[in-house]
């Protein structure tokens, strides 16, 4: 009775560990947040890192963390270490970067006819 | 879900903008004609400076003897005209979908002021519908289509502020938001609505009657 009692403790105590772990990683994202937005006006959208690549066949990391130069899409770089803000800068406006993230984001589920495109879609409240 | 929101937030904005413009510049057309057909004199009396007068006198609020007679409603009248056409102009989401349809943008509200804005206007309509059903002057002159008008107005308002605050079944509610919107805006120049328009030219023309012939104010 005991044994028991202590596997399923140990089994718990795991799983919770697993589930804070995965949830704090940088490796499975949750939700896309820039730190740029200063004042936030809508909740950060929802977004499963992994769960999306996966169901969106997606391999490349360079087709949303892209490196361009002079105009022109550097094909072997990556940019998974910066914030898109670093390039695509806030002046003041947030509009031009908002556009920025809703057509990568929304810009894409259009073409393809799947995934969220309404505010409440992804900034759930 | 995509097939319809991708409809009436494409085709049929194009529908109601074409509507809306074409149907103000068809009703001023019009107007301008049936006004030289039976009621020339009113071409004879227009006069700019009284017509002028008289506007700037009656779009300041408690400029007019009629406005100080009735306070309240002068107070709601232009919280709810100043609130319902600045809140479609400047919101936030409005001008991110112009911004990512067609690369413009300008100057937005913050949600949390438009959201009073919207709860002002809401606000308003419901007194305006008080008011109809309680005082007997109003009463009197007023038809059923008075009450359509106030609802194609509150509509896109009330439906608005469910979406943005994601209340039960906001998807569907986003969608009747948006197609409320367009009726409101294709009724404008098809119905009382159509004061929008007219305000100048009938305010202006009894500045100058007023003004020019009888040589009173009219505020
Ligand atoms: C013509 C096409 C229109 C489209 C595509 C559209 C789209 C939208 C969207 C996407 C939202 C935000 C919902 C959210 O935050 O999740 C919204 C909110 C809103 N819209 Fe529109 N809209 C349209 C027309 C109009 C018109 C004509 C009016 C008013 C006359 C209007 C008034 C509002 C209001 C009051 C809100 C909510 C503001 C708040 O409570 O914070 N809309 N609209
Ligand atoms: C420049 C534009 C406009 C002007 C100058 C104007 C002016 C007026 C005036 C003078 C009144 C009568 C009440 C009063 O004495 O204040 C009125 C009532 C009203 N207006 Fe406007 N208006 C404009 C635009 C609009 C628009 C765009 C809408 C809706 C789409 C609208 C909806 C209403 C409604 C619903 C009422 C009356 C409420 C009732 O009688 O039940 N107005 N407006």
């Amino acid at each position: 009775m005991k044994k028991k009692i202590w596997t399923l403790c140990s089994v718990f105590v795991a799983a919770v560990a697993v589930i804070v772990v995965t949830a704090y990683s940088q490796e499975n994202v949750k939700s896309v947040q820039d730190s740029a937005f200063k004042t936030k006006m809508r909740p950060g959208a929802v977004f499963l890192h992994d769960e999306h690549n996966k169901k969106a066949e997606i391999d490349d990391c360079g087709t949303c963390h892209h490196v361009y130069k002079d105009g022109f899409k550097v094909e072997d770089e990556t940019s998974e270490d910066r914030e898109c803000s670093e390039c695509h800068k806030i002046d003041g406006d947030p509009v031009p970067l908002v556009t920025k993230y809703h057509l990568r984001c929304k810009g894409c589920h259009e073409e393809k006819k799947a995934g969220p495109i309404m505010c409440s879609e992804c900034h759930v409240r | 879900m995509h097939d319809i929101y991708n409809f009436v937030s494409g085709p049929l904005v194009w529908v109601s903008f074409v509507l809306f413009i074409g149907g103000c510049i068809y009703r001023l057309i019009s107007m301008a004609a049936l006004a030289k057909k039976k009621d020339p004199v009113v071409y004879d009396y227009m006069n700019l400076r009284y017509a002028l007068r008289s506007i700037f006198h009656w779009i300041i609020p408690f400029r007019s003897e009629n406005m100080k007679r009735h306070p309240v409603f002068t107070i709601v009248t232009f919280a709810f005209h100043i609130c319902l056409i600045l809140v479609p102009l400047f919101l936030f989401a409005h001008i991110i979908l112009i911004k990512e349809s067609w690369n413009i943008s300008w100057w937005f509200l913050s949600d949390s002021t438009a959201d009073v804005m919207t709860l002002i206007v809401v606000g308003s309509c419901i007194y305006f519908l008080v008011r109809r059903i309680v005082q007997p002057e109003v009463k009197f002159l007023t038809s059923p289509s008075d009450y359509l008008i106030l609802a194609i107005v509150a509509a896109p308002f009330i439906t608005g502020f469910w979406t943005y605050h994601q209340f039960a079944g906001h998807k569907v509610m986003g969608i009747i938001h948006i197609l409320s919107g367009e009726i409101m805006l294709v009724a404008i120049p098809f119905t009382r609505l159509s004061h929008m328009i007219f305000f100048a030219f009938t305010r202006g023309y009894m500045g100058s009657e007023f003004g020019a012939i009888r040589h009173v104010k009219d505020w």
